[in-house]
């Protein structure tokens, strides 16, 4: 998505080497996915779901 | 010593078969002191690693072409990038309107999935659903995906 937009930034994050990410994000279970600090959801997902939580976001 | 072995090296160049366009790979790292700091040297103790793979993923094609900056806080290049930790990786070829970032030792599973990343930037073909697409050209706001994973 990020190849398709300007507007979005995708990261993957190593988690145990950013203890303080994991904590602040309550990273407990991966891969764990947060959308502009607000909308998170856990596993791995299909498009049209991930399509979804953008739209709460 | 090196980190992929023959075989590996062998493996990478044939998924590196599908790279079309050149791929920067903007790789931030701990800026080395010549000054050992006690207490200090941890401070990032994947960088050298991270950096020696990326080094030895680079060398597999000539599409790729990696470029280091060492960063210590308040370096212009990692803020005008946006990193505020390191190691951190941007990868940006012709046709890539967003930014893909990669941060940590991509070790394990994640490696796979690092080489992944390169072959789609480098593709600059979403392949994504024509009601994703829609949804995506109608944002009215910037998002920020980040994925947490871990080494498997």
């Amino acid at each position: 998505m990020a190849i398709a937009n300007p507007r979005i930034v995708a990261d993957v994050v190593e988690v145990s080497e950013f203890p303080d990410l994991a904590q602040r994000y309550m990273v407990r279970g991966v891969p764990k996915t947060v959308i502009n600090d607000g909308v998170e959801f856990l596993g791995n997902v299909p498009e049209e779901t991930f399509v979804a939580h953008i739209q709460q976001a | 010593m090196a980190l992929l072995t023959p075989e590996i090296q062998n493996d990478i160049k044939k998924i590196f078969e599908e790279l079309t366009s050149d791929v920067r790979l903007l790789f931030f790292t701990q800026h080395v002191s010549p000054l050992v700091i006690p207490g200090r040297e941890q401070d990032c103790p994947t960088c050298e690693d991270t950096r020696t793979l990326l080094e030895e993923v680079a060398a597999l094609s000539d599409k790729l072409h990696l470029e280091i900056h060492e960063v210590s806080a308040g370096s212009e290049i990692a803020r005008e990038y946006g990193i505020d930790r390191v190691p951190a990786l941007i990868m940006i070829a012709d046709g890539v309107k967003g930014k893909v970032r990669y941060f940590g030792l991509p070790a394990g599973y994640e490696f796979s999935v690092l080489l992944g990343s390169l072959v789609d930037v480098s593709r600059a073909e979403p392949d994504l659903s024509e009601d994703t697409m829609k949804v995506l050209d109608a944002l009215d706001k910037d998002l920020h995906f980040q994925v947490f994973v871990t080494p498997t």
